[in-house]
């Protein structure tokens, strides 16, 4: 069943779930996608700055994806429409992620934008969340996704 | 090919760095959109081709991680810098497809003293172009590179 742009609502903050990072699951991704010292070496990240070893912010965003999509399956009426972004603002990495730490996510709607040229598809912006077990915010971003826009007879 | 920067005095506004030759296969969007990304336009043909993008693509989120792993490995690991904190704006300008082979362009876009520390602050564009054209453009948040001591 497709969700129409015009049909969503701002707010109210919607819960994804929470993953635990494990070490191996931190250096497996980060020997992939990001080999710096600190996520792949539990020696070399013990003389950083960091102190140990910390997940990669990517992997960090990777998850909430993962959660998202999950999500996304789990409250809609037969398939879920495709996400589909143009891209993303002001991500931050405001805590680092270390091995046994577990993260709770959250997405909130927090904002709607027409597009001049594409009348048939809108933005939908949202505020996206990750928190640690105090519920202090470790991670942040901006997203922005895709909706089809309601034409004459829909 | 250009000698890396090592410091935060190596880095100055307008400076390029162009490296990488990243070839994405179709098992590696597979094998990372069933672990983050399990959407039908990453994971099933027949979807994709009736999907806004037209076609099989990666993960936006593999693509910057990508970005990521060209970034640590050619510039990054070669440095006196310690980890960014963030993105200001990334454009996923167009889909990455299976097979596209990916490099990098970066831009250095504002060098910042600290005004009384020893390190400074380096942002950065990071143009991820396919075989073809840009796919990606990423404006980290300021990097903390360690400035020279000698």
């Amino acid at each position: 069943m497709t969700m129409f742009w015009d049909d969503v609502a701002v707010g109210p903050r919607v819960e994804l779930g929470s993953y635990l990072f494990t070490q191996d699951d931190i250096i497996r991704f980060a020997r992939k996608y990001d080999p710096q010292p600190f996520h792949v070496d539990p020696q070399a990240a013990g003389g950083s700055p960091f102190g140990g070893i910390i997940a990669s912010g990517w992997h960090t965003t990777a998850i909430w994806m993962k959660l998202a999509t999950a999500h996304r399956v789990k409250v809609s009426d037969g398939e879920p429409d495709a996400m589909i972004s143009p891209g993303f603002e002001d991500l931050r990495w405001l805590k680092p992620v270390r091995p046994g730490m577990t993260l709770h996510y959250s997405t909130e709607v927090t904002g709607k934008r027409a597009l001049a040229s594409r009348p048939d598809r809108g933005l939908i912006i949202t505020t996206n969340e990750a928190r640690d077990y105090d519920g202090e915010l470790v991670m942040r971003f901006t997203g922005k996704v895709f909706a089809p826009r309601r034409q004459h007879g829909d | 090919m250009m000698d890396s920067p090592v410091h935060f005095e190596d880095f100055y506004v307008g400076q390029r760095f162009t490296f990488g030759h990243y070839e994405l296969t179709q098992e590696e969007v597979f094998e990372f959109a069933r672990e983050f990304d399990p959407q039908a336009h990453h994971l099933d043909e027949q979807a994709a081709d009736d999907s806004m993008l037209r076609g099989l693509s990666a993960s936006g989120w593999q693509v910057g991680a990508i970005a990521m792993r060209l970034c640590a490995e050619h510039l990054l690991n070669k440095t006196k810098a310690a980890g960014g904190a963030g993105v200001e704006e990334c454009r996923w300008l167009k889909p990455v497809r299976p097979g596209d082979i990916l490099r990098m362009e970066v831009e250095i876009l504002e060098v910042t003293p600290h005004p009384r520390r020893p390190v400074g602050f380096v942002k950065m564009a990071w143009n991820l172009f396919n075989q073809h054209e840009q796919v990606t453009r990423i404006v980290t948040t300021p990097v903390i590179a360690t400035r020279d001591a000698a």
